[in-house]
């Protein structure tokens, strides 16, 4: 196969586009660079014109294994790239639709491949198994995660920074706590799908913060539908973001075992982790080049479940009897969520609530970005990509703040002492409110 | 699916115009972008028109606006209350604009030591504007290492009197590079670092008093200092009130290569103005649409992860930005699209496109490629066909450089009719909430 063949191959009209030849649309227009926002405060990352399309001229070369006809992507020309926290702004502001962010991410991943992990970077993707010893150990494991000399020995050690923000295990998982709903995989006896909805928790939900699951199930029944809990692992995302694709692959393959059986029946898969829902939509076959039927069923019937009640709500099928919550809201909109496409639906809903004021704090990144800031090389930059966004939260002196991923939510309340919500925690508050007025 | 009053198309100087006009009066409006504009490219000034042989922007706009099919047709009556809005968004966040389109245009010096015309500019860059005396030294200052401005280079070229298109030039030009604090081991500096650095009161002040002994070193009043364009990205008002203060002549910002600092400022005050009448701004979103039979476009997608973003909406701004914004694209030799509607485009003849100077003076052909319009911005059929001149989309407004019949670079008049027809696209839709 030529070099010709490849390309042509790559831009067939219908072909997804290879994402490391979106190198080739790249104008040096340096845009990309204005949207940075760990380039904003670091000189250890040059940006993402530099790692992106300016570096992927030299990856290209060895994309052309003789006779795969396959793009892979070869390690980078420096090391810098993994300084890049994969948040994707830098690829929704191009104007030439290169695939900035996901260039990087594959650079990395090739930089990682062949290797053993970093224990540091395996560990933080093992959040299934991670998630479930916490519940075993805890209360134990929540004081050891927050004492100050167990977290200087784990920075030592595991150089996860000291003072990251880490989570809390709940006492119980969302899912030892689930009682009537179905939990299985599909079978012609599962509740009918134009009714219910399947719900992937994530592992934020299931260990740390069961209320987040329990309040999207209130606000999905509330509109009628009964809400199915198959069974899922870890959506693979923080093993993709430290460039650990083969584990990743295996989570991927197990949750579309699963989750294709629903979506090829129709039913709509929900998320309340923008991230694992990003992952199921776009990642696998992005990253983690799984492209199959089952993979796409998934990818099309997965909604962050904001998006889906903004969707109910246009066809006048969302129950809108919202009681007041009378506060000022600032919200922080996700990196994740941007990369959806798909607007701020939280916003469009905390509209319909009588007196919720939210404010757009239209900041773009935390910092966090999944599990970057809480390397120990990286803490420091995440806190001062985060700053503008935490003083503006600590100036309007709100006691709450809203935002739909939970390495955001950990990572403000961390900086501000806040009090982080999910949306959909309002709004099933804001039912109860008109539960609790009606006469 | 999500809705709104109005979908505006583009995030340029058009879109934006439009958005906040509209959200002022009280439309839900939501602009969704492919990516940056040319906000972030262009070199910062407002261009509202400038012919090699005009000595005003308005003689230039009243010349244009005689040219059939030239946007300034329509617009041009719409400019004066257009630009009075954008000197009042701008100025409540300290941002002024010096000069006016009765002014005579001044030869501006850029980052490659020519010059450009320029009647409108930005505080910081204004200080260029007032005609040099004889007796008045240019002194080009720059940081050390900072690969986008070469105060040698630049003073070399503007010292040969053909720079000035036949205005009279500086009396001396002196060139200076100046090392900054903190800087010397730092690489790859972007006019961005820079800018972001003289956002910190405390460096800006230690910065400009070492440019303020290099320069006082080279020359005494009268006599002004060109800068690169960095004094400061969030914070500029006040980094400009610091450097009239400390610098011992008068400062002004000179625009560098993408990307254009005093573009994002522009855009950083527009995005706000927009966030604060509650409209909603969505970039990474490259649109596309369909006129249905009644002739309305109800809806715009655009491809999202794994789905399409639907966006329903009672009316469309269409300001994707011509050929330079991305709004045209030309497929394969002999085809111009436009990119949202599928609109039929007015340009130059198949065959005629390829110019072998991009920037030459007299424009390029593609260049004038864009959507002709009725007078109230609709979409019309094309030339020749049985419907000529007569609206395609009933609820569609073009805006901006996606406009027929003007050439944005030659006749720099970009600005002018970005501004302009946003405003008049709004007030043309005003009244559409739904
Ligand atoms: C490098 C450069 C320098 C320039 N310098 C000058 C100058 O000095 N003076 C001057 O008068 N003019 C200049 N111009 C012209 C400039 O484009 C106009 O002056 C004016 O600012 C155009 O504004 P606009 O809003 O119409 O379009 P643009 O600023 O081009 O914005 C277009 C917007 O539409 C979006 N878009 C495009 N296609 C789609 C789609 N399918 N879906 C969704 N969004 C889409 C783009 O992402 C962008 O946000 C320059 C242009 C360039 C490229
Ligand atoms: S914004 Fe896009 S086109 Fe511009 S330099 Fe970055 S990658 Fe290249
Ligand atoms: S993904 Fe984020 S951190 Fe990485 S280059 Fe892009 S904008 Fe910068």
């Amino acid at each position: 196969m030529t070099i010709a063949d490849i390309v042509a191959q790559a831009s067939a009209p219908g072909q997804p586009r290879s994402v490391g030849l979106s190198a080739d649309e790249c104008l040096k227009c340096n845009v990309c660079t204005t949207a940075c926002p760990v380039a904003r405060v670091t000189d250890l990352f040059p940006g993402p014109k530099y790692s992106g399309p300016q570096a992927q001229r030299f990856r290209l070369g060895s994309e052309l294994a003789p006779g795969s006809g396959r793009l892979s992507v070869v390690p980078s020309p420096d090391r810098s790239v993994d300084y890049c926290s994969g948040c994707g702004f830098c690829t929704t502001a191009c104007p030439a639709d290169v695939k900035i962010a996901e260039m990087n991410n594959r650079a990395r991943g090739a930089l990682r491949s062949g290797r053993r992990p970093r224990l540091r970077d395996w560990l933080l993707g093992q959040t299934d198994l991670t998630g479930r010893l916490g519940g075993l150990t805890e209360p134990l494991a929540n004081w050891g995660l927050h004492n100050r000399l167990v977290r200087v020995l784990i920075d030592r050690i595991l150089r996860i920074d000291r003072r990251a923000p880490l989570p809390r295990f709940a006492r119980r998982s969302f899912r030892s706590r689930l009682g009537r709903h179905w939990r299985g995989r599909w079978s012609a006896n599962a509740p009918a799908p134009a009714t219910s909805v399947v719900y992937f928790h994530g592992c934020a939900a299931n260990y740390y913060e069961p209320e987040v699951g329990q309040a999207a199930i209130d606000v999905l029944e509330r509109n009628g539908f009964t809400v199915i809990v198959p069974p899922q692992v870890c959506c693979g995302l923080p093993l993709i973001s430290n460039g650990l694709y083969a584990p990743a692959r295996g989570r991927a393959r197990s949750n579309i075992a699963v989750l294709a059986g629903y979506a090829r029946a129709g039913y709509r898969i929900v998320g309340t982790s923008t991230s694992c829902t990003h992952t199921l939509k776009a990642e696998y076959r992005e990253m983690l080049d799984i492209d199959d039927a089952d993979a796409r069923m998934v990818a099309e019937a997965t909604w962050d479940i904001c998006e889906l009640l903004v969707d109910l709500h246009a066809q006048g099928r969302l129950d809108t009897r919202f009681g007041a919550l009378d506060r000022t809201l600032p919200y922080h909109a996700p990196c994740q969520l941007r990369s959806h496409g798909i607007g701020l639906p939280a916003l469009d809903l905390f509209e319909l609530v009588p007196g919720l004021r939210a404010i757009d704090l239209d900041h773009d990144c935390c910092g966090i970005a999944g599990t970057y800031g809480l390397k120990s090389e990286k803490y420091e930059i995440a806190m001062a990509v985060g700053k503008p966004l935490f003083e503006r939260i600590r100036a309007g002196g709100a006691e709450q703040v809203a935002c739909d991923s939970e390495t955001c939510r950990w990572q403000i309340a961390a900086a501000t002492g806040a009090r982080l919500r999910h949306p959909v925690e309002l709004l099933a508050e804001a039912y109860d409110a008109y539960l609790a007025a009606e006469p | 699916m999500a809705t709104a009053d109005v979908a505006v198309v583009g995030a340029g100087l058009a879109g934006l115009t439009a958005a906040i006009r509209l959200a002022e009066a009280g439309a839900r409006v939501h602009v969704l972008a492919a990516g940056h504009a040319t906000t972030h490219w262009a070199p910062g000034g407002i261009d509202l028109g400038a012919l090699p042989d005009s000595r005003t922007s308005q003689e230039a706009i009243d010349r244009l606006a005689m040219v059939p099919g030239h946007p300034y047709g329509v617009l041009a009556a719409e400019l004066p209350a257009a630009l009075a809005w954008l000197r009042a968004v701008l100025a409540r966040e300290g941002f002024e604009l010096e000069g006016a389109p009765g002014d005579p245009l001044r030869a501006i010096p850029t980052a490659i030591g020519a010059t450009r015309l320029a009647a409108l500019l930005p505080a910081g860059m204004a200080g260029a504007l007032p005609a040099w005396a004889p007796d008045e030294t240019l002194v080009v200052c720059g940081p050390a290492g900072f690969r986008d401005f070469w105060p040698e280079a630049i003073a070399g070229a503007l010292r040969r009197p053909s720079s000035w298109r036949g205005q009279t030039p500086p009396g001396r030009i002196e060139a200076v590079s100046v090392e900054l604090p903190g800087l010397a081991g730092r690489r790859n500096l972007s006019s961005l670092d820079l800018a972001r650095l003289f956002d910190d009161p405390a460096w800006r002040r230690a910065a400009l008093e070492g440019i303020a002994r290099a320069v006082a070193a080279r020359s005494r009043a009268p006599g002004r200092v060109a800068l690169p364009a960095i004094l400061g990205l969030n914070d500029h008002p006040a980094a400009l009130a610091a450097a009239r203060e400390i610098l011992p002549l008068l400062p002004f910002e000179v625009a560098l290569a993408p990307p254009s600092v005093p573009g994002l400022r522009l855009y950083a005050v527009l995005r706000g103005a927009l966030r604060r009448h509650g409209g909603r701004l969505q970039v990474g979103e490259a649109v596309h649409g369909t006129i249905d039979a009644a002739g309305r476009v109800a809806e715009l997608r655009a491809p999202a992860a794994a789905r399409e973003f639907v966006l329903s909406a009672g009316a469309v701004v269409l300001a994707t930005g011509g050929i330079a914004g991305g709004g045209i694209v030309a497929d394969g030799p002999a085809t111009l699209r436009e990119e949202v509607l599928g609109l039929p485009v007015d340009g130059p003849p198949a065959g005629n496109w390829l110019s072998d100077d991009a920037l030459s003076p007299a424009g390029h052909p593609l260049e004038t490629a864009g959507i002709r319009t009725d007078r109230h911005l609709r979409p019309v059929a094309p030339a020749g066909s049985t419907a000529d001149g007569r609206p395609i989309a009933e609820n569609v407004r073009v805006a901006g450089s996606l406009l027929a019949g003007q050439r944005y670079l030659r006749e720099r008049c970009g600005d002018g009719v970005a501004l302009a027809s946003g405003v008049l696209a709004a007030r043309k839709l005003a009244g559409v909430a739904r």
